[in-house]
């Protein structure tokens, strides 16, 4: 009998041991983010950012085209278009390419940045251009 | 056999463990040190600027039956400015939260750099503040304090204190600007200027205050490098020689305690200053509102600084602004 008990407790350390060293089989892209099944890509909402963290929009709502990819802002007159933070509001599990790491020059009106937002499932890239005009 | 031994043992250390965890400890009323002793704690905070007071509290007590307080000295390192001074009163706090000063000894006299009282008023207990004034010298060093005290039975004790980083930035508050008026602002004299004076410092004019109130666009408050595009300097007529193009870095819910006084719990210190890169700074920075700042380099790079909008008054079309400046070079 207390053999029984020894093997059923030692059978039941193993298989513990076994479950809690199994690998999770979720799959991760190389920035260490969850690939998940959704294929939806686009912009939600856009933001910008002076150097002291304020919104330098001006009162009109960024218009954003989601069919052909474009982002029209109007920035309060006198910006600093060098030194701002693009803010992106992206759909869930999407991301940015490339990725916003700090200050951004959007100073070159003529040359809009362009910005690619990947779907959750990394399947679907669509490359948003930022438009920028200036309150006169 | 055995294993009955070790299931016991087992018993009853878990019993004794039961015991021990269980005890309670009686509690002991502290006996006091039947000699004289002291203490000190720092109650100033930031950064520690020439001009500015460093403040302490120094606590010294004996026995009754042992004798009373006879004498309390402070030693800095480096010798404070003339206000320096030690509290001859010892401060309670009454019912209305206000502190009530109680004069036990004669006003602090000081020598060189040791600041001392003499205690007029039987006391064997008292806590005196201590307020050093941070002279020029001690910019850019470290200074310490030793406090001590000596009782009627020959007692002496002390307390060392420090060392302090004493900051190399100089600090200039309630500096009123007005649109037109003393609008010329010099990093350098840590002042403003009007027309006329800024023509005779117009080497040291580093940025000009204005108030536009526009139609369609936010201007209102804003400090203007006299060097930037005209089109930041709408009606401004800038006196002769004033041309300096000054980097300019809004800031916001930067309210610095030293200058915003005992608002907020923010210090700018040295590092901040060296450490601040606005290279690719613009020469403008327009719409400030108050409790709102601004980082600026001088042309020369001589300097940084950061200015602290106090108040703004829009009917007036005048601020009243601090600033912190460092010097770099």
């Amino acid at each position: 009998m207390r053999r029984y008990l020894y093997l059923t407790a030692l059978l039941l350390c193993c298989a513990f041991a076994w479950i809690s060293c199994s690998k999770d089989d979720f799959p991760v892209d190389e920035d260490g983010l969850l690939i998940t099944t959704r294929a939806e890509c686009y912009v939600s909402d856009f933001q910008l950012l002076g150097s002291d963290f304020q919104t330098v929009l001006t009162a009109k709502k960024p218009v954003i085209d989601t069919t052909a990819c474009t982002i029209h802002a109007e920035v309060q007159y006198g910006t600093d278009l060098k030194n701002v933070y693009p803010q992106f509001s992206l759909v869930t599990d999407a991301k940015l390419d490339p990725k916003i790491t700090g200050k951004v020059d959007f100073s070159d009106l003529a040359n809009p940045r362009s910005y690619t937002v990947v779907s959750g499932n990394r399947q679907v890239r669509k490359t948003y251009t930022v438009h920028i005009s200036i309150q006169q | 056999m055995r294993s009955k031994y070790f299931q016991y043992t087992s018993w009853l250390m878990a019993l004794l463990l039961l015991m021990a965890s269980c005890k309670e400890e009686p509690y002991a009323v502290p006996v006091p040190k039947d000699a004289l002793q002291n203490d000190c704690i720092k109650r100033s905070l930031g950064p520690n600027i020439v001009g500015n007071n460093i403040e302490f509290a120094y606590a010294m007590a004996l026995p009754g039956d042992k004798g009373k307080l006879v004498s309390a000295q402070v030693e800095a390192s480096i010798a404070g400015a003339a206000t320096t001074y030690l509290e001859h009163r010892s401060y309670y706090t009454d019912g209305s939260g206000v502190d009530v000063g109680v004069e036990v000894a004669t006003p602090s006299t000081n020598q060189g750099n040791v600041t001392t009282v003499n205690f007029s008023k039987d006391t064997n207990a008292v806590t005196l503040r201590y307020f050093y004034t941070i002279p020029e010298e001690a910019r850019g060093k470290t200074i310490s304090f030793k406090f001590s005290a000596r009782s009627s039975n020959g007692e002496t004790v002390n307390y060392s204190m420090g060392p302090y980083t004493i900051a190399r930035m100089d600090i200039a508050l309630d500096i009123p600007v007005m649109d037109a008026a003393n609008c010329f602002i010099s990093i350098e004299d840590m002042k403003a200027y009007d027309a006329v004076d800024a023509a005779a410092h117009a080497a040291n004019i580093d940025l000009v205050y204005l108030y536009r109130a526009m139609p369609n666009v936010a201007f209102n408050h804003s400090l203007v490098s006299p060097g930037t595009k005209s089109e930041y300097l709408p009606g401004v007529v800038l006196p002769p020689g004033v041309n300096k193009v000054t980097k300019i870095s809004k800031a916001w819910a930067l309210r610095d305690n030293n200058l915003a006084r005992d608002k907020y719990g923010i210090y700018i210190d040295d590092i901040d200053f060296q450490q601040l890169d606005i290279a690719n700074a613009p020469d403008y920075a327009i719409n400030l509102k108050e409790e709102a700042g601004a980082w600026i380099e001088t042309a020369d790079g001589k300097y940084r600084a950061y200015i602290y909008i106090n108040k703004v008054n829009n009917g007036a079309q005048s601020a009243v602004i601090s600033m912190k400046r460092y010097t770099m070079k």
